[in-house]
């Protein structure tokens, strides 16, 4: 009983404790799951943020104003998404939310924002339906259906593909939808699909499927899949006696450097699509590449970067937006305002948003060379 | 003070949901374990009752107390259909086999297209109220006064303290424990129909071996002994990492660190049958 | 192809029969069901990529240390959350939640050292060597971990079967009372039987973590989930079933994506571990210990 009433009195003053928070200055809700298995891809996400708003209040904020970031842990799980946007909208009174890091999180979440005509940005949402929710739902992650039909089509052309060979994870809306897009533009080629086969979320091993994939013989793999599983798979692969010669083509998970990291040479050749890669040689990404490695310790990924591009994007839609003080009347603007952004200039390219409030940026097709990732077709 | 408290409800409303949900998923299994069976498939269960909820809703336009009642009925007819089999199993062995059953739903979950497979269904109608929690669990609670005193409720304790010797003075112990699993499969799937009309979003990954042991930590941790127990025990686990919040990075850590405090010194729940007892009252 | 995918289920199978080993032991000697063995596992992987990547020891001393690392790990969690409740009287599911608690504490504070990304040894540290025979192929490492597990089997029955600290193990597993009347140290017991069990998960980890190059704070969890389904399947505190369990669920793993549908792979286990346990009520190894009147 004493370990109850103890519990008790916390809750009392964190809850008398929230109400005295002072007066905002630009407030941001950040919904990331930084615990958990998911906090691989949500504490990159965290540090983009981090590190633009840094920058951007060391340069005077948004109009005189700076930027509050305040984060909270949303553990990849879906009411806990719901009860951190709740916070952030009745209890922080932010002016805008970004996150959260999964599109199931986000599926659930979102809805809430939207009902309260606060903007929700999601900057690593790539399942098809999320902007769909309503008005106030953005999102600047691109999604696999832009981007890996060009990578297929670019393949086919250079490599001069006939049959294929598709490897997906069929547990995760993640790298299934990758897989949909992929089928869908296997289909527009005319390509021959040899055999489809499957694995979970957390597989270590795939000598199955790559057993039996080796003994089709495809002129390509095409495989939607995690940064993980991908290396493992190319790992793998390769030990089981795929030749280079049939290179693998990946979703959004082949584009991240800890491929290289974790699969090494056996990542050589691989091809994928992103419009920000690491490499990428313009002056706005090498400055971004460098202050992120020297603050956070290690490469930024893509989920780094579209978290660095989101927050500058947001910065573009406040700036423009006539700000009264007033909430209600505040979130509606900044909506407003975000939605005319066009012609930004991220890391990852040009950016505008579409009717869609979905990103419209252009996709690279990628190549690994030499443990670098580089242009494969522009 | 009224925005205040307007503020405050709004933002804590959705936790009271998931308290109420975890306190019907915590008596369902506590059915099974009141008559000594330990089963981990209720997450399944509250799975097919979501899904199910959720279908007859978007697809159909359903309304919502049939489509709660039809999430709830599935899965209790499964319960009947491998609970003859499977309850002749006992202990660790039941739920292994439990456990399993739950694997073959999820991976069925993952595979038909109605459920949208691993994509999940988006956009379930916002119906749940909390009128419709406070009813359901109100109602469960009064059974469960009622079926103590019954021949029900004194065949189950009979069964939970020596089975053999209550299969010898005649309880026909296989209808009980059967009867036992469909309902606690019935109150799991009408909490995972309730659950999905107020998240607008599930997926099978909810409902597998993580969620499954959640459901039983609730019972165990608040005593088994009586039915109170389960509530405390779920309601306390469903807030707790909303209070551990502000401890940021160490949150996991502190949960784990109270849950093995709470277990080691009241290993028998925080609620025990002599919890209500008068002082003088106790044995 | 056949032969291959045999070879396949054979590494695999052995993987899960490595880990198993230790899990049974707590599991079916100890009957305590411990969900931190994950942890277990996870921690001796790590604790070997520190020896060689920190220490900058070789594979051995690494192995070595992953062993005396998970060891000492289950050790502190007996002592911490089992121990106080054997002094009390219990629910039996009472241990479980303990363990719970701790795989709790100790994901939290390996995901505060490590993160949550994935790393791997170094590329050079161990060769890659396969060795090719007819139309099958295995790697070096993979052939180590056939072995290893197979040799911790008969080490661990020797153990048992032909030792008065084995004769301890099994009297405190039979009947913990009547043990204790007879002079068996029974804590002693069940603090060493922790840490046996907790030194072969974690050789089970760093071996894994070896030839599959991903090591991450939740590596053990998928893991976990097979454990539990291989010692029911192979009867608890079983050796020869812990094995048998593990190479069963790797045939079938690796055969139902071969040949039939790899989307239904997890469903063809679990339900073929249903099936069996209708038959087979304790496990195929089990006794069930079935009161009949």
């Amino acid at each position: 009983m004493k370990l109850q009433s103890k519990i008790l009195a916390f809750t009392i003053a964190i809850l008398s404790l929230a109400t005295l928070s002072p007066a905002a200055e630009i407030r941001i809700g950040i919904a990331a799951a930084v615990s958990g298995p998911i906090a691989k891809y949500g504490v990159p996400i965290k540090n983009g943020f981090t590190l633009a708003a840094e920058e951007i209040n060391a340069r005077g904020g948004i109009k005189g104003s700076k930027i509050e970031l305040i984060v909270e842990d949303e553990q990849a799980k879906k009411e806990e998404a719901i009860n951190v946007f709740k916070k952030f909208i009745f209890k922080d009174k932010v002016l805008a939310i970004f996150g959260p890091t999964l599109s199931n999180s986000a599926f659930a979440s979102d809805p809430i924002a939207n009902a309260q005509k606060t903007v929700v940005f999601g900057t690593s949402n790539t399942v098809e339906g999320i902007t769909a929710i309503g008005p106030y739902v953005f999102r600047n992650s691109v999604a696999e259906a832009d981007i890996l039909p060009k990578v297929i089509s670019v393949a086919k052309r250079k490599l001069g593909l006939k049959k294929v060979a598709v490897l997906y994870g069929n547990d995760d809306s993640f790298t299934k939808s990758g897989y949909d897009v992929f089928k869908r533009a296997i289909e527009a080629e005319a390509l021959q699909v040899l055999t489809t086969e499957t694995f979970a979320k957390g597989d270590i091993d795939f000598s199955a499927q790559l057993t039996k994939i080796k003994s089709l013989n495809p002129d390509v793999i095409i495989c939607s899949a995690f940064v993980e599983e991908g290396a493992n798979i190319l790992l793998q692969g390769r030990k089981l006696g795929i030749p280079e010669r049939i290179r693998f083509i990946g979703g959004n998970g082949f584009n991240s450097p800890k491929l290289m990291e974790i699969a090494g040479k056996a990542a050589e050749g691989s091809i994928s699509g992103s419009p920000w890669f690491i490499d990428d040689p313009n002056a706005r990404n090498q400055k971004f590449v460098r202050a992120y490695s020297s603050k956070f310790g290690q490469p930024p990924d893509q989920f780094s970067a579209q978290a660095y591009d989101a927050l500058y994007i947001m910065a573009e839609g406040i700036k423009a937006a006539k700000l009264t003080g007033n909430l209600e009347k505040d979130r509606t603007a900044v909506r407003d305002a975000l939605a005319m952004v066009k012609g930004f200039q991220g890391v990852g390219g040009k950016f505008s948003f579409n009717e869609n409030r979905d990103a419209e940026q252009k996709g690279r097709v990628l190549v690994i060379k030499n443990g670098k990732f580089s242009l494969y077709s522009e | 003070m009224g925005e205040f408290l307007a503020a405050t409800w709004y933002t804590y409303n959705t936790l009271l949901y998931t308290v109420l949900v975890n306190g019907l998923l915590a008596l369902s299994i506590y059915l099974t374990l009141a008559c000594g069976q330990l089963s981990l498939g209720n997450a399944a269960f509250m799975g097919m009752g979501a899904y199910t909820a959720a279908i007859l809703t978007m697809k159909a336009s359903a309304p919502f107390g049939l489509a709660l009642a039809a999430g709830g009925a599935l899965p209790a007819l499964v319960a009947l259909i491998i609970g003859i089999p499977t309850l002749r199993l006992s202990g660790v062995y039941l739920a292994m086999a439990t456990l399993g059953f739950g694997e073959v739903v999820r991976v069925a979950f993952l595979n038909l297209s109605i459920t949208g497979g691993s994509l999940g269904l988006n956009g379930v109608p916002a119906k749940t109220e909390l009128w419709h929690l406070v009813l359901v669990l109100g109602v469960l609670i009064y059974s469960l006064v009622k079926l103590r005193g019954s021949r029900f409720g004194r065949a189950w304790e009979a069964i939970n303290e020596d089975e053999t010797a209550a299969a010898v003075m005649g309880i026909r112990t296989t209808f009980y424990k059967v009867w036992a699993f469909a309902a606690g499969a019935f109150i799991a799937g009408v909490a995972g129909g309730l659950n999905a009309h107020f998240t607008f979003f599930i997926s099978p990954r909810e409902y597998g071996f993580e969620f499954a042991v959640d459901i039983l930590t609730f019972a165990i941790l608040g005593g088994t002994q009586t039915f109170w127990g389960p509530l405390v025990g779920s309601t306390i686990l469903t807030v707790l990492p909303e209070l551990l919040r502000f401890m940021g990075p160490y949150r996991l850590a502190i949960n784990g660190l109270i849950l093995l405090l709470v277990v080691i010194y009241l290993p028998n729940g925080i609620v025990s049958r002599n919890t209500f007892k008068k002082k003088a009252d106790r044995g | 192809m056949f032969l291959q995918q045999l070879a396949n289920a054979l590494a695999l199978g052995s993987v899960y029969a490595l880990f198993a080993l230790g899990f049974t032991l707590i599991f079916g000697v100890l009957e305590i069901i411990t969900l931190a063995h994950g942890t277990i596992f996870m921690v001796g992987a790590f604790a070997g990529l520190v020896a060689v990547t920190r220490l900058h020891l070789g594979i051995g001393a690494a192995i070595f240390m992953a062993m005396l690392a998970a060891g000492a790990l289950g050790w502190l969690i007996d002592l911490v959350a089992v121990r106080p409740l054997r002094k009390r009287s219990f629910h039996h599911l009472a241990p479980m939640i303990a363990t719970i608690g701790c795989a709790m504490v100790i994901t939290s504070v390996f995901q505060g050292l490590f993160g949550a990304e994935a790393y791997r040894f170094p590329f050079d540290f161990f060769p890659t060597t396969a060795y090719v025979l007819g139309s099958i192929q295995l790697t070096l490492l993979q052939l180590i971990i056939i072995a290893v597990s197979f040799g911790f089997m008969m080490i661990i029955i020797f153990l048992l079967h032909k030792t008065k600290w084995g004769t301890a193990v099994r009297a405190v597993a039979e009947n913990r009372r009547t043990a204790a009347l007879l002079g068996i140290p029974v804590d002693r017991v069940y603090q060493i039987t922790s840490f046996t069990a907790s030194a072969l998960g974690g050789a089970a980890g760093i071996l894994t973590g070896l030839s599959f190059n991903t090591l991450h704070t939740f590596m053990g969890v998928p893991m976990l989930h097979r454990g539990v389904a291989i010692v029911i399947l192979g009867g608890m505190g079983d050796i020869r079933g812990a094995v048998l369990g593990g190479l069963i669920l790797g045939f079938s793993e690796i055969m139902s994506v071969a040949y039939l549908s790899s989307d239904f792979r997890d469903a063809i286990s679990f339900g073929l571990l249903f099936l069996i346990l209708l038959v087979r009520p304790a496990g195929i190894f089990g006794k069930t210990g079935e009161r009949k009147v």
